[in-house]
């Protein structure tokens, strides 16, 4: 893979006016509107938005799950574009991790099946003291032999979340992981982010609605309409209502 | 309720399909059938109409021993009748006919036609201005040299007008110039038979018996009515006894008739594979209709809870099904038609070449198609549309459609009770009941088996999946706890492969122990070096004169012959074979019980120990017997052999019973013992050059002929094969359906693996292993089953001479590996399916 603009190293994954529309004529949606951004090296960023801003599109096409209309999107040095169906899974499994709001198991497989799934898929051993690390930190050991249907939601979250951490991927992106928790296991599983991020120079993107959860970013990024309209730095959970609130208006 | 239900129709058009798939497969078979038989029906009596449409009068003697399946032998009449029915006033012209065994040998030496159970091969009179044959070529045979032919074994043999022709019949093999050839009724061979034609005086010595003929056919002069014309020539016959005058319908009729009855037998055969297809078609029906019954558990529901009675409910599902039978049914007509085609072209595979012209739909065909498809169809469809209608407006709000396995312990009672049925008539069967109940029993073990299949499923599923798992990671994992996740599900789509490997188990088992028991027998009581045969057993075969050409020739020691002839015995028709004692010394042993074979003098007959306790005789005894030729006479009983014998009427007699008189008997094999001294190849040298000059017969050692013997019932194997082939398509597409209608409802997971990095060949890989999984249920308890049913009915036919039970094992792993790679087929076009799958769309599947 040659790349002309090669980015900084310290660059986890970057889109590069990175344009997504539906439809055609007049329902022409712009999903992604000339989006450019960065995410670095062991960086935790929120992306927040009104519905319908573009978020989860953007997500899915910084992890290899949509293609662009426009635009490229390079993880860990690699051009996403044109590449080939099998060598998006690879890069999947190989390089991304992913929690999804919800449904995210698969619902034959144990828990510990499930963690460590993109391995196994892999046929990878992967790093066994890690993964006991992941499985410890997010406070599983017990379960491990349970299937998904005999867990509660909040243990079903942090199971996704142990299974993104479990093969050591370059970037994690959550698409609302906390959106269907309540605030207790919530905030559970967004401290074990933090810890990942912190500890692991682990890389995550996340999307939220909720001005908590995002506070606990290093960075949010603003989408609306397609745009990123703004950024802020160490945010706080006031400051990013008050700037949700411009939204509203 | 109907514009729910109408709603639902359109709206699920690709589960419709697949539903009326099932029920277009299972119907096919049974119209095809129908449409099959019909056709051939018509063919025959169109042929005979127009065949004998001429004919006003037919004289025949009026006594016939009937055998069994319709077949009959009458006696001869002097050929001088012709004569005297000429004289008879109202006669235009008097025909005399003879029609019997001939073989046409073609011009690389082997004869034309099938040998045993191919269409019939005739020799026939032939005369100018013939009734029956229309020349189309030359001239009609005048003297013994001379020969005509059917246009279709003319075109076979690629014989044309002044060539020879070598023919073999009763008086031998000879060879004759052909003169003629010719059109029966406007076709080119009547239902495919073929007809060597001679002038009468050729075919009352070379093919029958000289100075006798099977019939007078009389063409009136249009002065009397039939009937008048009939009943004066009977009174003008009154010096000729026992003799009958049938008018020209009358004759139409019977041949009619009597072809019918083959047919009938035939259609019957046929149609118990239809309804075999029929009932593991009900299955995959069943099926689908539950699985989408369960996955619109919620669409149900919330027609409870905004109000829907359960009735309502269940009566919207079953309005559903009665469509879904209607258009599958009717599709199901049109894929018979195709179907009848194909079952035309798969019997001439098996040697059975059958007429047809144009193509009979009769409308009772179309009637007995619909409402049965709709009748099973909606059999099929009640139970799952109850269950529907029990759902509680609950479960709108959840969303699960696994199906719960209810009542395991109700399960186990009914398994039992019906193992308890089974095994009962099983040993009522043993212990001398009849066969019938053993079809009670059988039905009985399977209905406890399926009924078994959810509780045993997912056991089934984790113990054949294991070596999977170990083998495919986690990809086998995903297949094993995938078949494994819906017990009921997987029973069902197991169920018809579990029917389909049973039976064909149970036949392969039935067909190895035929060929053990045939190898021992013949192993015990054929003796010599060498076997000239054929394999018909029942209408010609090799000329009796054969025997006596073998003998003297210089490298053999010792032949003798076995063959067969219609005799009366006890007021029934029978094939009794046919030996000569004196040669057949040391050749063949018949396991004598009582009494010596050598005791069989000219008026004796040996009778198998079980024929001898039905007739209540033992040796001295006398029974009364009546030959072909209206001679009645009585039989002492010289001896009793062992039964199961290859004599499978149970009767014996002397060659020298025969001897001048016009019978017809024929040798269907001849065993020899070489000089001592002689070399194997000049002893083959010599005696093949004599069976190639007979044109009939095949030369082999003892161990070629017990081989060849054996192998004669692989070709019922075939077919039989050939026919079970239909249920077993229908249940690959059960595992279709099912794995399709899976991989949908599972879409919103695969769409989760495939993002967290399944690679499409891993999707494919776990869908063609639970596939395989599935399929591998049905057939590991098929294969017990039919072992199990192969037993008892091979232990059933004790009897009848079956004492050798053998478990083919290779057959049996060959059904297994054929049913691994049923698996692996069904599995192609859902894993293409799943693979195409939108990974985004599947995740934000509802
Ligand atoms: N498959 C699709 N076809 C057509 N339009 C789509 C499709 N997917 C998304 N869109 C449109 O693209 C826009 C962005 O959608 P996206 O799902 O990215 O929003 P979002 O920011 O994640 O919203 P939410 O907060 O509600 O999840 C929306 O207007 C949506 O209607
Ligand atoms: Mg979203």
């Amino acid at each position: 893979m040659t790349n002309l603009q090669t980015p900084p190293l310290d660059v986890a994954a970057r889109a590069e006016g990175a344009r997504k529309t539906y439809g055609k004529g007049e329902n022409t949606v712009h999903a992604l509107d000339g989006v450019t951004v960065d995410f670095k090296v062991g960086e935790f960023a929120a992306i927040m938005g009104p519905s319908g801003s573009g978020k989860s599109t953007l997500m899915h096409c910084l992890a290899g799950l949509d293609s662009l209309t426009e635009g490229r999107v390079i993880i860990d040095g690699t051009d996403l574009t044109g590449l080939s169906d099998k060598s998006l899974t690879t890069l999947r499994r190989d390089e991304i991790g992913f929690i999804f709001q919800a449904y995210n198991l698969v619902p034959t497989l144990t828990a510990e099946e499930n963690i460590r799934l993109p391995l196994l898929l892999a046929n990878r051993k992967g790093d066994e003291a890690w993964i006991n690390r992941v499985i410890d930190a997010v406070g599983l050991r017990d379960r491990l032999h349970h299937k998904p249907s005999e867990l509660s939601g909040g243990q079903q979250q942090r199971v996704a979340v142990a299974r993104a951490l479990a093969s050591q991927p370059k970037i994690i992106f959550a698409d609302e992981p906390t959106g269907n928790l309540d605030s207790r296991s919530g905030s559970e599983v967004l401290r074990f982010m933090r810890k990942v991020v912190d500890e692991l120079d682990q890389t995550i993107v996340m999307v939220t609605h909720d001005p908590v959860a995002a506070a606990i970013a290093d960075r949010i990024v603003f989408l609306a309409d397609g745009k990123i309209v703004d950024e802020m730095r160490s945010p706080t959970a006031e400051k990013v209502l008050d700037r949700m609130k411009q939204f509203g208006n | 309720m109907w514009k729910v239900a109408l709603k639902g129709i359109v709206a699920r058009k690709g589960r419709l399909f697949l539903t009326s798939l099932a029920v277009i497969l299972g119907t096919s078979f049974l119209s095809g059938t129908q449409i099959f038989s019909d056709t051939l029906n018509r063919t025959f009596d169109t042929l005979f109409a127009e065949v004998f449409a001429d004919v006003n009068a037919y004289v025949r003697s009026s006594n016939v021993i009937e055998t069994d399946f319709g077949a009959e032998e009458r006696t001869l009449l002097p050929a001088s009748i012709a004569e005297d029915v000429a004289k008879v006033e109202g006669v235009q012209s008097a025909i005399p006919q003879v029609q019997a065994y001939a073989r046409i040998i073609g011009k690389d030496g082997e004869a034309i036609g099938s040998e045993g159970n191919g269409p019939p091969t005739f020799g026939a009179v032939m005369t100018e201005n013939d009734v029956f044959w229309e020349l189309l070529d030359g001239r009609a045979p005048a003297n013994d040299t001379e020969v005509a032919l059917d246009e279709s074994s003319a075109d076979a043999a690629n014989y044309v007008v002044g060539d020879t022709v070598r023919i073999s019949a009763k008086a031998g093999t000879r060879d004759f110039k052909l003169v003629g050839i010719a059109k029966y009724g406007g076709v080119s061979s009547p239902g495919g038979a073929t007809f060597a034609l001679f002038d009468l005086q050729t075919a009352t010595e070379f093919l029958g018996t000289p100075g006798f003929i099977d019939a007078v056919l009389v063409v009136g002069d249009g002065s009397l009515s039939d009937r008048e014309l009939a009943d004066k020539i009977t009174a003008s016959l009154s010096s000729y006894k026992e003799i009958e005058t049938l008018t020209g319908d009358e004759i139409t009729k019977e041949t009619q008739d009597q072809i019918g009855a083959v047919l009938d037998f035939f259609s019957i055969f046929l149609r118990i594979f239809a309804f075999i297809a029929l009932g593991v078609a009900t299955f995959v029906i069943y099926n689908v209709f539950s699985i989408t019954a369960a996955q619109r558990m919620r669409e149900s529901a919330l027609l409870r809870a905004i109000g829907a009675s359960r009735k309502q409910v269940t009566r919207a599902l079953l309005i559903e099904s009665a469509a879904v039978g209607l258009i599958g049914s009717a599709f199901g007509i049109v894929a018979g038609i195709g179907l009848s085609r194909g079952l035309k072209a798969m019997l001439q595979a098996f040697g059975v070449d059958l007429p047809s012209r144009g193509l009979v739909i009769t409308g009772s065909a179309i009637v007995t198609t619909l409402v049965v498809g709709m009748i099973v169809t909606l059999i099929a469809g009640v139970f799952p549309a109850r269950s529907a209608g029990k759902v509680p407006p609950i479960a709108a709000m959840r969303d699960s459609v696994s199906e719960v396995v209810t009542s395991r312990k109700s399960r186990f009672v009914f398994t039992v009770l019906c193992f308890v049925i089974g095994g009962a008539s099983v040993i009522a069967v043993f212990a001398g009941a009849a066969a019938g109940i053993l079809g009670l029993g059988v039905v009985a073990i399977f209905m406890g088996v399926l009924a078994i299949g959810p509780v045993t499923a997912r056991p089934l599923a984790m113990l054949i999946g294991a070596p999977i798992q170990r083998l495919r990671g986690v990809t086998g994992t995903m297949a094993r706890e995938n078949a494994a996740r819906n017990p009921k599900r997987t029973a069902r789509t197991a169920a018809p492969v579990l029917i389909g490997v049973a039976l064909v188990t149970a036949v392969t088992v039935l067909a190895a122990s035929l060929r053990t028991e045939i190898r021992n027998l013949i192993g015990e009581q054929f003796k010599g070096d060498y076997a000239i045969s054929v394999q018909t057993q029942g209408f010609g075969g090799l000329s009796p004169t054969l025997v006596d050409e073998v003998a003297k020739l210089s490298s053999v020691e010792q032949a003798t012959s076995i063959g067969f002839a219609t005799v009366k015995i006890a007021d029934k028709g029978r094939f009794a074979s046919v030996i000569n004692p004196v040669t057949a010394a040391g050749l063949i042993d018949l396991e004598m019980i009582k009494g010596a074979q050598a005791d069989l003098d000219a008026d004796g007959v040996l009778v198998s120990e079980g024929q001898s306790e039905k007739l209540a005789v033992d040796i001295g005894d006398t029974v009364e017997a009546m030959l072909t030729d209206g001679s009645e006479l009585e039989l002492t009983v010289r001896g009793i052999f062992d039964n199961g014998t290859f004599t499978t009427g149970g009767f014996v007699v002397n060659r020298e019973l025969f001897a001048d008189r016009p019978t017809s008997q024929f040798d269907f094999a001849i065993y020899i013992v070489k000089k001592d001294g002689v070399s194997d190849e000049s002893a083959r040298a010599e005696l093949g050059a004599l069976v190639e000059q007979s044109g009939v017969g095949k030369l082999a050692s003892r161990s070629e002929y017990i081989d060849d013997q054996a192998g004669q019932v692989n070709q019922l194997l075939g077919l039989v094969y050939g026919l079970l082939a239909l249920s077993v398509i229908i249940a690959v597409v059960g595992i279709v359906i099912t794995l399709l209608l899976s991989v949908f409802e599972r879409r919103r997971e695969l769409g989760l693996l495939r993002a967290v990095g399944m690679s499409r060949s891993q999707v494919r890989s776990s869908i063609r292993w639970e596939s395989v999984i599935t399929s591998l249920i049905g057939a590991v308890s098929g294969v017990i089953l039919g072992i199990a049913l192969g037993w008892v009915i091979v232990r059933a036919l004790d009897d009848e001479g079956l004492k050798s039970y053998t478990l083919p094992i290779g057959g049996t792993i060959g059904i297994l590996i054929l049913s691994f790679m049923i698996g692996v087929i069904a599995a192609i076009y859902p894993a293409r399916r799943a693979t195409r799958m939108n990974v985004l769309e599947s995740l934000s599947a509802s």
